[in-house]
């Protein structure tokens, strides 16, 4: 799949913002450039790979984020205030979702990713990146967001707190038990890892 | 050495932790075998999370939205000011008027309140006497014919009034703050805030909400359109009865101290935040959202944990819990179990559908299924989650109290977060 050009982070600064909250629609594109692989990929894990669900929620997330940029105050983050709206919109459309369809049926998105990584590695990880991506879809949403807060979009234990409206604590604990389940699950490929790389004690 | 560090593991290798703390895990853990081998899991769950890829967006999104958006006469206009919805009014302000207000009606009730205990304690107990017959004779008014079609425990104050002198306030009734509309209690509309009494009546309507304090333990907001009753409250037990309706429940209390009876269930609390809906059948559903909740009824209890929901019927008691992300066909095939003699159909679904932490269902079903089935439940559990040690077949076969706990123990981290 060819990967468009995606602006950098750094360049959301509060004068693109600023512009955005007075409605130039350049800036909402270099908003929507910067982040709409991130919110479609945290509303698709979320979803277990349904592209419809990802698709709907990611729209939903950028018009909200348009129409309501205004709202937005600089004392908080910007990427904590998109994060909560991309939160707050999978557990809606997971609510709306859930009396029609069955949550839960497997993924079904094998071969359609893009890795970052260069093609030497993305051959290499492929085998663990499906594993991976079958057993995060079986976390519980609870887990699952704060998992995919961190490692799709890497905020910080401070920023998901705010993100998710609860304590660090309750992040870490989260994040402990989302690893370990994850590894329980995938130990397997435990042999794939180089020790080298582990972390010094 | 001690104490352990399993809990700062993923902090620790995401580098979350103050340095003083981080050196102290590192220390730990170059002693601790059990911590070190809960690291070395911890560790394995961080690399392959990071090996979770970005996945590009559809390319004609942002034509969808931008077509979305040109219907929008002005993008940055909200949407709230366009549809005011339920809070579109501007909710915050209103919140902190209608504390100021209820600040301020607390600070003259406190004060009158003052006064009169001072004239009481001037004019002794003729005073207190006629302060308890004022009280009791407005009970026997305000306490209606209707009870809860739950067994409640034997009260003596739901019985007509008796002269006896009052207890003290805070003991025998909750304070109660209008959230919205005009709640009743017993015969009569509440101002701001009011006061229920054991065997009292808290009635909402359709555009009216409250909320009571539960003595000091905690608060409950009751929903629009239900009938709440103050059964019991004293330094043991809290109880209170809702034949319909909805509420939610905050309580921090040791367990077993605070219940809700309906008429297909008693919810008990456990330490747990949690919403309970009754329906004109008498029907509930219980959703727990923090802690943990029991459900009884004649000897039959589900045990639910945070995220997981349980269903009651009048006659039945309390069906088997699941949690609230469970597909529709596990739930279906539960119903049908808990309430429609499911049969091996059902049960076959249920244990196909079922996932790690669906072993919270599996083990409720091992004392509720045919003997002949308990084999199949225990062999998909242990497929879910190995048994540990000490817990054999035959034995959760033959329903092994021991066994049942130890493996429930074994469990909870799944169904925990």
């Amino acid at each position: 799949m060819e990967r468009r050009a995606v602006a950098s982070e750094q360049k959301i600064t509060e004068r693109v913002i600023e512009a955005c909250q007075q409605g130039d629609r350049e800036g909402f594109r270099l908003l929507f450039e910067t982040y709409q692989d991130k919110v479609y990929s945290i509303s698709l894990y979320y979803f277990k790979g349904d592209e419809a669900a990802a698709r709907d929620v990611t729209q939903q997330v950028f018009l909200k984020l348009m129409t309501k940029i205004e709202q937005f105050r600089r004392d908080a983050e910007f990427t904590t205030w998109l994060y909560r709206l991309v939160v707050n919109a999978c557990m809606d459309e997971q609510r709306k979702r859930r009396r029609f369809i069955p949550f839960g049926d497997g993924f079904e998105m094998s071969g359609k990713f893009v890795e970052k990584s260069s093609p030497e590695e993305r051959y290499a990880r492929v085998e663990i990146a499906d594993s991976v991506r079958v057993a995060i879809g079986e976390l519980k949403p609870k887990m699952r967001l704060p998992i995919l807060l961190k490692y799709v979009e890497g905020l910080s234990y401070d920023e998901m707190a705010e993100v998710l409206n609860c304590s660090k604590g309750t992040i870490a604990s989260r994040l402990n038990r989302g690893h370990k389940i994850l590894a329980r699950r995938l130990s397997h490929l435990r042999g794939a890892f180089v020790t080298g790389e582990q972390k010094d004690v | 050495m001690f104490s352990h560090v399993s809990r700062e593991l993923s902090a620790y290798c995401h580098g979350e932790l103050a340095e003083a703390e981080s050196r102290r895990v590192a220390e730990h853990l170059i002693g601790c075998k059990l911590c070190r081998r809960e690291f070395e899991e911890i560790k394995l769950g961080v690399k392959l999370a990071e090996h979770l890829p970005c996945v590009s967006a559809p390319a004609s999104m942002w034509s969808e939205i931008e077509s979305a958006l040109s219907q929008h006469s002005h993008p940055t206009v909200s949407d709230e000011q366009r549809n005011p919805r339920r809070f579109g009014f501007g909710w915050r302000p209103f919140a902190v008027a209608c504390a100021l207000l209820l600040l301020a009606i607390g600070a003259v009730w406190f004060l009158l309140h003052q006064s009169n205990t001072s004239q009481i304690a001037v004019n002794d107990k003729q005073a207190i006497n006629s302060n308890s017959v004022t009280e009791a004779n407005q009970k026997e008014k305000q306490v209606p014919v209707e009870t809860v079609n739950v067994s409640p425990p034997v009260n003596s104050n739901d019985k007509p009034a008796e002269i006896k002198p009052a207890p003290p306030a805070s003991d025998a009734t909750w304070e109660v703050a209008r959230l919205e509309g005009s709640p009743k209690i017993g015969a009569n509309l509440m101002e701001e805030s009011g006061r229920l009494a054991v065997g009292e009546w808290l009635e909402t309507d359709a555009t009216s909400r409250a909320e009571i304090n539960v003595a000091n333990i905690g608060h409950v907001e009751i929903e629009p359109n239900s009938r709440v009753r103050l059964v019991e409250t004293n330094a043991t037990e809290h109880r209170l009865a809702m034949t319909r309706g909805g509420l939610h429940a905050t309580i921090s209390a040791p367990p077993r101290l605070f219940f809700v009876e309906t008429p297909s269930g008693v919810a008990v609390d456990l330490g747990c935040s949690y919403t309970l809906e009754v329906d004109k059948a008498g029907r509930s559903i219980l959703h727990v959202t923090a802690g943990w909740v029991a459900l009884e009824l004649k000897g039959r209890e589900s045990v639910v944990p945070a995220g997981a929901v349980c269903v009651t019927q009048p006659g039945k008691g309390p069906g088997t819990p699941y949690f609230d992300d469970a597909s529709d066909k596990f739930r279906d095939a539960l119903t049908k179990l808990d309430f429609q003699n499911g049969g091996a159909k059902a049960l076959s679904i249920v244990l196909a559908e079922a996932r790690e932490y669906d072993t919270l269902t599996l083990w409720h079903l091992l004392a509720r299924v045919q003997d002949a089935e308990r084999g199949r439940v225990y062999d998909r559990m242990a497929a879910l989650i190995p048994p540990p040690q000490g817990v054999t077949r035959a034995g959760v076969i033959k329903l092994d109290k021991g066994m049942l706990d130890l493996w429930k123990k074994g469990m909870q981290w799944a169904w925990f977060e």
